[in-house]
């Protein structure tokens, strides 16, 4: 079935509807203010063959990842009727083991097989391991937390108690989780039954036919926007600074070759894997380029795995991206994501270097808080994210204090931190000035200062703290990250990535980069 | 009669004669001023031109010329004045003062990005500049604890900075300043010899989560001077004629409220306008549904469900004001949007627009195709007919662009024109899907309001992709927003953060008591005889963070989880929940109000010419109407063709048409 401009139009319209009806539920029923605040979470539609076909992805980081979730549920398990599959497992299609995915067959009628799924993925705001959050500085995936190849949790339309149970076991705070759980099931009932609505309403052939002419579809915008860039090979570099473990900088080396409306994107010469938490599975490198692709593009590009196709990935096995088990990959999700995008953009500007920004603050400067909470007589685990500054594109300052990149997570308000959890903000402000010099100049970082209130674990897992966001065409670099522990007076500069224990007044300042400046 | 110059009957108002005085509606636009009176149970409608650098001529002007014979009791008005003062960026320097340490909360915001695959991401400049927000030492807690008093000198200090700064109103914003005023009042008395406008945070909204607390306050700061110039000005003017003013919910404030908090009317415009729509169609026994305004270059679109659906948090011009607004939703498309095949062979439509000038292909200038040209090329709209003949149209041009179009497309011109209408009708669905099935509600239970230039040609598809059988085209409909403000009642909207957990219903009532107090007390002070209020709490269980407004009655908990239930498919009833806000709602009624009657229809209806129109795939010849000459009682069945001044209604073969008493065009679906 050939499907012409105008059904192609009104069916991307209906898909990609179907995707943010799932977000709305989602992010509405959900419990922790992780996902609903935060909004730290993504849902998706795709074909019978498990390609993605729609995405409401609130965050870049789960937009070329989620496909490899989905397949993985497929190959390992025999969705049935009313099953729904989770996993976590960074080596079996998840990020990195707080992300939770959840995938539903959706069948009509009685057929015997599935017409398409219907997934989203949330960040758990704990899933167990050696420090709460889940974010720990591990050196196995073993220590980060509950790890959960796919497996059945809904089975027959009923909840598979023995496997709930189990998870439930393995995190800090058990119900809170269920609740969550439970909304994301409640999600993927919603997508299933519009999924169905317009198989109804449109006809099967036309919906599956329009799944694939949607594919077709992004992949030749893809290819139109690779054919605005000059033929030629683009190479880029660029470090992390360590991986809290001694190991580092540890370099992320990329070429790009362009040519005909196509791409070979390849990193070979980057560093073998580490020790620490900063590895990045093959999905979270996927994900980066996915997303810098998607940026390149002029017009808006569905979100589906036709986006791809016009661009092949080469990621040495064993690397830093794309690191084999048993390799702690926390970090690799939050940090060396941030960091592959400034390597692909640093190639990229040599194609075109009057689009291109400098590097933005290349940190999602992680922060994670735990204990137990004499005043409320209960355990918590609080996690937050903390922005920095964009980068400088020619004439265009970089903006202050906003999520870049791989991450769009909301902050969480001081009012309602401080009523909810022992702990106080002494401070939150931009760091002024810290964007890096130039004509155009780069974005502020922040500056957010957290007193304890009880005796608290705090982990912290940053970056940019070594070797700062650089800036492009002759602009400065942005003022690198700084981390400060305060007790009363005495203030210690704190490593970028440490674990350590707060005694109640005690506070941790985090100093976000800047982002580069942008010509001389 | 000159502008500026009153009637005498305002005059005499003023010597406390008001056995006749009258209630008016007057809504500002871009182009018209519209006013509607109920005199004597007389509905009277004028229209004068809009005079933009002071938009209270007009008002005057029109009033004048309307109402020489009467006096003005009460002016309800639907400014734009706050909005422009935003959209234009031409408000005031605004001071911040809030604690130190947090200066740049305004600016950080909630740190995310509107557009996520934007190369480089962009916010709106910040109203207020850095080198303007001053930090005071001073810390409130949650529970309302004080842990940093402020200072004599502190106090002292920040007077003098403000003093010195050329700063035309300030803000002031503290942290947890709902749970205790204290400190918030304290910067305010000692801000106030000043004599510059003051916006404090608390005062404005009660309610926790301070960046939108505070951008609250701000954009009030920013607006304040103009809006309240404007209105001191309009009300001597107006000689005490009681001037209020349209809020974002759809109620009205007095002058004096508006002056001090203009952020709650800087969606005046837009809720007038669907509480006329609710006016309307209360008239004529329907309670349930949705509007739809389909102009130039977008649309909104929001939910009646026998009262407006309102959100608490909105964000023109990309700042947040969390003050409540009917829940309208806007998309970027209407009858100038531009049609096109993109790099990747598939038909967009908008979001760029043609606008005014070019314009679509037909007006003359332009060769973009739009949506208008689509209309046009398909015989939905009358060249002849457009704008009641005051416009010459092209056709020519319109076919050519088509023509154009579909070459690119491998298709015929009309097909691209159909499939031009149905691209954008496929943009309005979502939208109305949005504020329906993601908001719990079914289409299907709900008319379709449709107005706007390109509304009533668009709008028997859309019904059809949607399953909606009842289409209501309101007669006049440019009169909407200036019919909801003369029946828009007087109203207060107060919240108050609270955080109890599993609270008893009389515990609840008590901290409501100063609320009610309040609301009372500044209602009667506007002229309000019979109040009525309810009560609303925001709930969750707690640990989630998201609430759920519920009625406060004694029985707010059971209600509670079954409105879970229902929105969420799922509840916990021995899970404990959590009051977090306090709302009070009341409104003190507005005159009610009904449309005009129209003359009966005498004989048949006889068409004005024949025409080609696409009817679904083809095209076929179809009979053209002229609306006015359509008298009440006509039933006429589709397909036709409806013209009419300011725009023209397409009625699909599965539509019949009936003029009801009032002349609004009622569409059901038969087959």
């Amino acid at each position: 079935m050939k499907i012409d401009p105008i059904t192609l139009a009104v069916m991307n319209n209906r898909l990609a509807a179907i995707a943010e009806e799932m977000g709305v539920v989602l992010g509405q029923t959900a419990y922790s203010p992780n996902i609903k605040e935060r909004h730290d979470f993504s849902c998706a539609i795709f074909d019978a063959r498990g390609e993605l076909v729609a995405q409401a992805a609130h965050i870049p980081v789960h937009l070329g990842s989620t496909p490899l979730s989905v397949r993985a549920a497929i190959e390992r398990l025999d969705l049935n009727r009313g099953d729904i599959a989770a996993l976590n497992d960074p080596f079996a299609g998840g990020t990195h083991l707080p992300d939770l995915t959840l995938v539903a067959p959706i069948f009509i009628g009685n057929e015997p097989r599935p017409f398409g799924y219907a997934a989203n993925r949330a960040h758990h705001a704990d899933i167990g391991g050696i420090a709460p959050g889940s974010m720990a500085l591990a050196t196995e995936i073993y220590q980060e937390g509950f790890r959960l190849p796919p497996v059945k949790i809904v089975v027959g339309g009923e909840i598979a108690r023995d496997v709930m149970t189990l998870f439930l076991a393995n995190t800090r705070v058990s119900e809170e989780r269920e609740g969550d759980l439970r909304a994301q099931i409640a999600a993927l009932t919603v997508g299933s039954a519009r999924l169905l609505g317009l198989v109804k309403s449109s006809g099967r052939a036309t919906v599956e036919a329009a799944m694939d002419a949607l594919k077709e579809y992004a992949s030749r915008l893809m290819s139109a926007a690779l054919r605005e860039l000059k033929s030629g090979t683009y190479r880029g570099e660029d470090f992390l600074d360590d991986d809290g473990f001694g190991t580092g900088p540890i370099p992320i080396r990329v070429a790009i070759k362009i040519r005909g409306g196509n791409a070979i994107v390849d990193f070979a010469g980057s560093a073998s894997q580490v020790r620490g938490s900063v590895n990045a599975n093959y999905a979270i490198t996927l994900s980066a380029t996915f997303y810098v692709m998607k940026c390149l593009a002029s017009e808006a590009v569905p979100a589906n795995e036709g986006l791809m196709r016009p661009i092949k990935l080469l990621a040495p096995a064993g690397s830093i991206v794309n690191a084999l088990p048993p390799a702690a990959v926390a970090g690799g999700n939050v940090e060396t994501s941030q960091r592959i995008v400034d390597v692909l953009f640093r190639a990229l500007a040599k194609a075109a270097p009057d689009r291109i920004p400098a590097a933005s603050s290349g940190s999602m400067s992680n922060l994670t808080v735990g204990g137990f909470d004499r005043f409320r007589t209960r355990h918590f685990s609080y996690y937050e994210t903390i922005a920095g500054g964009a980068g400088a594109a020619k004439g265009r300052p970089g903006a202050s204090g906003i999520h870049t990149h791989m991450t769009n997570t909301l902050n969480t308000p001081i009012e309602a931190l401080e009523a909810y959890y022992p702990m106080r903000i002494t401070a939150y402000h931009l760091r002024r000035g810290s964007g890096g010099r130039g004509r155009a100049r780069g974005g502020d970082g922040v500056v957010r200062e957290l007193e304890c209130l009880v005796d608290s674990n705090v982990s912290v897992l940053t970056e940019r703290r070594k070797i700062a966001p650089y800036g492009l065409a002759g602009g400065g670099a942005g003022a690198k990250g700084k981390n400060v522990l305060v007790r009363g007076r005495n203030r210690t500069t704190l490593p970028g990535k440490t674990n350590i224990d707060l005694k109640p007044g005690e506070r941790i300042r985090i100093e976000t980069p800047g982002g580069g400046g942008w010509g001389a | 009669m000159s502008i500026g110059r009153l009637p005498s009957s305002i005059r005499r108002r003023g010597h406390g004669r008001d056995a006749t005085a009258v209630a008016v509606g007057v809504d500002t636009g871009g182009t018209f001023t519209d006013l509607v009176a109920i005199v004597r149970g007389e509905l009277r409608v004028h229209k004068v031109l809009s005079t933009p650098e002071d938009p209270a001529d007009a008002v005057i002007r029109g009033l004048s010329e309307m109402l020489a014979d009467v006096s003005v009791g009460a002016v309800t008005y639907s400014s734009t004045v706050a909005t422009n003062a935003l959209l234009e960026k031409k408000g005031a320097r605004v001071a911040l003062i809030t604690n130190a340490g947090f200066e740049d909360v305004i600016e950080i915001g909630r740190q995310n990005r509107d557009d996520l695959y934007a190369l480089a991401p962009s916010r709106p400049e910040p109203l207020v500049k850095r080198a303007m927000r001053f930090g005071i030492a001073e810390r409130t807690l949650f529970d309302g604890t004080i842990i940093q008093r402020l200072t004599n000198n502190e106090l002292a200090r920040i007077r003098k900075l403000a003093a010195a700064s050329n700063a035309e109103a300030f803000a002031v914003c503290l942290l947890h300043s709902y749970a205790n005023p204290k400190s918030e009042e304290a910067i305010a008395r000692t801000l106030q010899p000043l004599g510059r406008p003051l916006s404090v945070s608390h005062r404005i909204l009660a309610e926790y989560r301070e960046y939108e607390r505070f951008s609250t306050a701000v954009v009030n700061a920013y607006v304040a001077p103009r809006m309240s110039s404007h209105l001191q000005n309009l009300e001597t003017r107006l000689k005490g004629a009681r001037l209020r003013v349209m809020q974002s919910n759809g109620s009205a404030i007095g002058a004096e409220l508006a002056r001090a908090e203009p952020v709650r009317t800087i969606l005046s415009g837009p809720a007038a306008g669907v509480i006329g729509a609710a006016a309307l169609a209360t008239a004529i026994g329907t309670d349930r549904f949705i509007t739809f305004d389909m102009g130039g270059t977008s649309t909104d679109v929001s939910l009646f469900d026998r009262r407006a659906r309102i959100r608490t948090l909105s964000h023109p011009e990309g700042y947040a004001v969390r003050t409540p607004v009917i829940d309208i939703h806007t998309v970027g498309a209407g009858g100038g949007s531009i049609a096109r095949i993109d790099a990747g062979g598939s038909l967009r439509v908008g979001p760029e627009s043609a606008g005014a000038d070019p314009g679509p292909a037909c007006y003359g200038r332009g060769d973009a195709v739009t949506v208008t040209d689509a209309d046009l090329v398909a015989g939905r709209l009358v060249a002849e007919n457009f704008l009641g003949g005051k416009m010459k149209l092209h056709p020519e041009r319109a076919a050519h662009a088509l023509a154009q179009l579909a070459r690119e497309m491998k298709s015929a011109p009309l097909a691209a024109a159909r499939g031009v209408i149905r691209v954008v009708n496929a943009n309005m669905e979502r939208a109305i899907r949005v504020i329906t099935v993601e908001r719990g509600y079914d289409p299907r239970d709900f008319a379709l309001l449709a107005f706007g230039g390109a509304g009533p040609m668009h709008a028997c598809e859309l019904a059809l992709d949607l399953g909606i059988r009842h289409i209501v085209m309101p007669q006049n409909p440019g009169l909407l927003c200036a019919w909801g403000a003369v029946g828009a009642p007087l109203g207060r909207e107060y919240s108050l953060t609270v955080r109890e957990t599993n609270p008893d219903y009389s515990r609840l009532l008590r901290r409501a008591a100063p609320l009610i107090r309040r609301v009372r007390n500044e209602l009667k002070a506007e002229g309000a005889a019979k109040i009525e209020h309810e009560l609303w709490v925001d709930m969750r269980y707690r640990g989630q963070s998201y609430e759920l407004e519920v009625a406060l009655t004694s029985r707010f908990i059971p209600e509670f989880h079954s409105l879970h239930q229902r929105t969420f498919g799922h509840a916990a009833p021995d899970a404990p929940v959590e009051v977090v806000n306090i709302r009070i709602r009341a409104i003190a009624g507005g005159p009610a109000i009904a449309p005009k009657k129209i003359a009966r229809m005498k004989g048949r209806a006889k068409p004005i010419s024949r025409a080609q129109v696409m009817v679904g795939d083809r095209e076929r010849i179809v009979p053209i109407y002229a609306r006015d000459s359509l008298g009440a009682g006509t039933r006429l069945r589709g397909p036709i063709v409806v013209v009419e001044l300011s725009s023209t209604a397409y009625v699909a073969p599965e539509f019949d048409l009936r003029v009801d008493d009032f002349g609004n065009l009622q569409l059901e679906a038969m087959r």
